[in-house]
């Protein structure tokens, strides 16, 4: 269950104006997920640990610029993370992608959309990456949940580089297009 | 590469900067436009706010406690060593701070307007904020919110002193209301032009006798100018 964005708002709000016991608040409400989102990443508790510890204290610093009208708080915190795991993953040791940990992922399985469908805000976005071919959605999920760049979704996928660029880019598009008509 | 007047390059650097399928040195040099290309940055937020959510679907993972213990190591690490000064320092620390505090606690003033000098005054036992001044530096008024309505303590007076720099403390008047207004004795930028700090001292029912603060010195913080 995520935490309500208007209490992030404003442990976030708080934190800002440097109260740390809003900060460590806004901490246990985050931390977990967060370590989740960087733990499959990252595929390596260590870095995961490294990364959330810097993500944490950049949160901190720059808790001011959260802009509410933007971006729902869980949305901001989350990118942060997910940016500076794949700032991390250019660090010249890339780790050799296992396939098994790849697989709850796969198409056929149920897992990541269920847990979609359940949730009041992401009902929507789980219809429409339902409403994906196969392929695009494999796709942008391995891209989204693993971090996989382009050319890891080729080798994973065995398909050619071009290929799977074009299912990433017409898949965004019908994303964008069913989200809009949902809304 | 000219991307400006091409909408749907700009969408997809968007949508795949957000995805993360951007990467390497043209994942670098988006996040250089994105400073400076305010539609731009607009666009990756719309997709963050439509791709991001999917993170829903990860199952939580319980950080080891040592994770915190790590963040807060840093967060003292680049502090002072003195408890009240930090308070200071980290208030202070950002410009963007007291903005947000404008931003977040106080009415709109003048649309699109932020106020020349802000000051967020705590309490440094707590390291609660509890009052935002504000003034815009033409004008001759010091506007005052109470964060904390509880400060207030019935048959005793709040006293607001600008502390110059290298000079007695000048009384700016009594914080009585949540939103006090106070007339400053000249325009915000001779008042508080050498003012780096303020602070709020317990005095007497209609302030201090003296001229100088009496009582104890409950609030503090820093005056910064912003433009």
């Amino acid at each position: 269950m995520a935490p309500p964005a208007q209490a992030l708002e404003g442990l976030l709000a708080r934190s800002a104006l440097g109260d740390r016991g809003a900060f460590r608040a806004l901490y246990d409400a985050t931390a977990p997920k967060l370590f989740a989102v960087a733990l499959r990443i990252l595929r390596r508790e260590d870095w995961a640990e490294e990364v959330l510890q810097e993500c944490y204290v950049s949160v901190w610093r720059h808790a001011a610029e959260y802009n509410a009208s933007r971006a729902a708080p869980m949305t901001w915190m989350t990118s942060i993370v997910r940016n500076r795991c794949l700032d991390w993953l250019r660090r010249p040791n890339p780790q050799p992608i296992d396939d098994e940990q790849l697989e709850a992922l796969e198409s056929d399985n149920p897992g990541p959309l269920a847990e979609l469908e359940r949730g009041r805000d992401t009902a929507a976005l789980a219809r429409c990456l339902r409403g994906l071919d196969a392929k695009q959605r494999q796709a942008i999920a391995l891209a989204f949940f693993d971090g996989l760049s382009h050319a890891e979704l080729a080798s994973h996928l065995r398909e050619p580089l071009g290929t799977v660029k074009t299912w990433v880019r017409r898949g965004l598009a019908r994303l964008r297009n069913c989200l809009e008509l949902q809304g | 590469m000219n991307y400006r007047d091409k909408p749907e390059l700009r969408e997809r650097l968007a949508a795949e900067y957000a995805l993360g399928t951007l990467r390497g040195r043209a994942r670098e040099r988006l996040r250089r436009w994105l400073r400076d290309d305010a539609e731009l940055a607009r666009e990756v937020a719309a997709w963050e706010a439509r791709l991001v959510p999917m993170a829903e679907a990860i199952r939580p993972v319980a950080p080891p406690p040592r994770l915190w213990q790590g963040i807060e190591n840093r967060l003292e690490n680049t502090r002072k060593p003195f408890s009240f000064w930090k308070t200071l320092g980290l208030i202070a620390s950002g410009a963007a701070a007291a903005l947000l505090a404008v931003a977040v606690l106080l009415p709109p003033q003048r649309a699109g307007i932020s106020p020349s000098y802000i000051a967020v005054l705590s309490d440094p036992k707590t390291n609660h904020p509890v009052l935002v001044a504000t003034a815009e530096r033409g004008e001759m008024v010091l506007r005052v919110n109470t964060l904390d309505p509880a400060i207030h303590v019935a048959g005793r007076s709040l006293e607001l002193w600008a502390l110059p720099r290298g000079a007695q403390p000048r009384s700016l008047g009594l914080v009585s209301d949540q939103k006090a207004i106070l007339r400053l004795a000249a325009a915000a930028d001779q008042s508080l032009g050498d003012v780096p700090t303020l602070a709020v001292s317990l005095e007497p029912q209609g302030g201090s006798p003296t001229g100088q603060p009496t009582g104890p010195v409950l609030y503090t913080g820093p005056c910064v100018k912003y433009w």
